[in-house]
């Protein structure tokens, strides 16, 4: 599955450096990433598959001023994981899923929980989202600072909602 | 006719719910739509809600079954951020649970799979053998599901007598040996209900990226233990199981001698278990900012975890991609040209994890 040229981490470092968009490819905690505000995922998608390499999924991270995301994709080579980071567009980003068949539910599931539109998708019906919802489940909550909740209540709970027998 | 209907969320094979929709002719299936989302829990998000001993206590509970391996997991990528470097004895008591929790998930399907061929005696006899898995590791680790041994830097527990533990895995390979595997692969029910069926190439397994034994039974020689080892693997040795069948039986083999080497790598381990403390750390240990990606090697196939820190009490980011997350899809295309009686043991033979799927 995996071709040997990606044994040489010179050249598969000089084949990311290739894609369209990519700025720096930099190897730390074990994997290599790779910086790319303005990716084009297509030509990313199509260079890993000549690279015989997989998609292990895909990461969003929401930022909190604006309707953009921090996107990771995570390829797998079997002896490494690729991290390609790239940023979304008017909170879109092309969709991988009519080539890369392991795009499709990643990429559903963060267009439910964090309004991130794939164009292109095939299918981008709901994944984890149930009928009735509005995409974006978890896009405010995530935004907050990550602090710790001292008290074991739902950061989706509502403060109107406490639970007069936990306070 | 064509005709269609819902198999789930409340399912006839699994306790978890989950739903594939089927469209059939006659009593052969056209096609299949795989829907998940019912126990939606939303943990990624309560990971940034507690501190980073919370958060171990959290994601153990992503998983009613590899419920180690998600712990295991999550602490290794918060070391790797720190720079912390697990000791040896805690390596290898990790490996050791790993292995112990392989061995309880792969005996907990086998049951599940024979129940759903209705091999009712099959599935008593399996679930005798799990019950010796379940007794050592609470023996170890004082429970029977979510053990608690992981800390950042090392492990809570100690395997104290080492020994004491072999006689389990003796009996344990003389079951597997005369019953389980004998049975699997030579009883002509068992063989009627699983040889050709659910076949997924391993230009399927390719293209919908499937992991772990699902894909090992498609002939994709991936298991990170060998690819990119970690924990005590490169130490002990260590040989993938791989059939190129693609069919449920080639699922149900490379599972039944995975079974034989995770036995031979707990034995290893406990026999040669170095000397040394079980933490690297005193306390708990603060995690800097940075970020890092970690893949293992879950029962049901590569646990995938990014961990983000921004030097705080708790993670920035945890995302986790489980193997039943990328496995479950590909019962779409096993399933089609497959009687509709089949349909129960071709998703069973997956192992699916709605738990996992859903977070």
């Amino acid at each position: 599955m995996t071709a040997d040229r990606n044994r040489n981490p010179r050249r598969l470092a000089e084949a990311l450096q290739a894609i369209p968009g990519v700025r720096t490819v930099t190897e730390r905690n074990g994997a290599l990433w790779v910086d790319a505000p303005l990716l084009q995922v297509e030509a990313m998608a199509a260079a890993m598959a000549d690279l015989g390499i997989r998609l292990g999924t895909v990461t969003a991270i929401p930022h909190a001023g604006d309707a953009e995301s921090t996107v990771i994709y995570h390829y797998i080579d079997e002896h490494r994981v690729i991290n390609v980071k790239t940023c979304t567009r008017n909170g879109a980003l092309a969709s991988l899923a009519p080539t890369v068949r392991a795009a499709s539910w990643a990429e559903r599931e963060i267009r439910d929980l964090f309004a991130v539109e794939f164009p292109g998708h095939p299918n981008p019906v709901p994944l984890i989202r149930p009928d009735g919802i509005d995409t974006a489940t978890l896009r405010a909550a995530m935004c907050r600072p990550a602090e710790v909740a001292r008290k074991p209540v739902s950061p989706l709970a509502s403060p109107s909602a406490n639970n007069p027998a936990r306070s | 006719m064509p005709y269609s209907f819902p198999l789930g969320p409340y399912h006839p094979a699994l306790e978890e719910p989950f739903k594939v929709k089927v469209q059939c002719r006659g009593e052969v299936i056209d096609s299949a739509t795989v829907e998940v989302g019912f126990s939606f829990r939303g943990i990624e998000l309560l990971a940034q809600k507690r501190n980073w001993v919370e958060v171990i206590t959290l994601i153990e509970r992503v998983c009613g079954i590899c419920s180690n391996t998600h712990a295991m997991t999550f602490c290794m990528a918060a070391e790797t951020i720190a720079g912390i470097e697990v000791p040896k004895r805690a390596a290898h008591i990790r490996t050791i649970i790993a292995e112990l929790e392989r061995l309880h998930s792969h005996l907990l399907w086998a049951g599940v799979g024979a129940e759903d061929i209705g091999f009712h005696s099959l599935f008593m006899e399996v679930f005798t053998l799990r019950e010796l898995v379940m007794d050592t590791l609470e023996a170890i680790s004082g429970n029977r599901v979510n053990y608690g041994m992981n800390c950042i830097g090392g492990v809570h527990r100690d395997i104290p007598d080492p020994k004491r533990h072999l006689p389990a895995l003796d009996t344990l390979s003389k079951g597997l040996a005369e019953i389980v595997i004998p049975t699997f692969t030579e009883n002509p029910t068992a063989l009627t209900r699983t040889r050709g069926v659910g076949r997924l190439t391993r230009e399927q397994a390719v293209e919908w990226a499937v992991v772990g034994p699902v894909a090992r039974a498609s002939g994709l020689d991936i298991d990170v233990r060998k690819d990119q080892p970690y924990l005590s693997y490169a130490d002990l040795g260590f040989e993938s199981v791989v059939r190129p069948e693609g069919d449920v039986l080639a699922r149900v083999v490379v599972r039944a001698l995975e079974m034989v080497e995770s036995i031979r790598l707990i034995r290893e381990a406990l026999l040669s278990l170095p000397a040394g403390p079980l933490r690297a750390t005193q306390g708990v240990p603060e995690i800097p900012s940075g970020e890092a990606t970690i893949r293992t090697e879950a029962p049901r196939g590569e646990a995938f975890y990014y961990v983000a820190s921004e030097g705080g009490a708790t993670p920035a980011r945890v995302k986790i991609r489980t193997p039943s997350f990328v496995n479950i899809p590909a019962i779409e295309a096993m399933v089609v040209g497959q009687p509709l009686a089949d349909l129960s043991i071709i998703q069973a033979s997956v192992d699916p994890c709605i738990s996992c799927t859903d977070r």
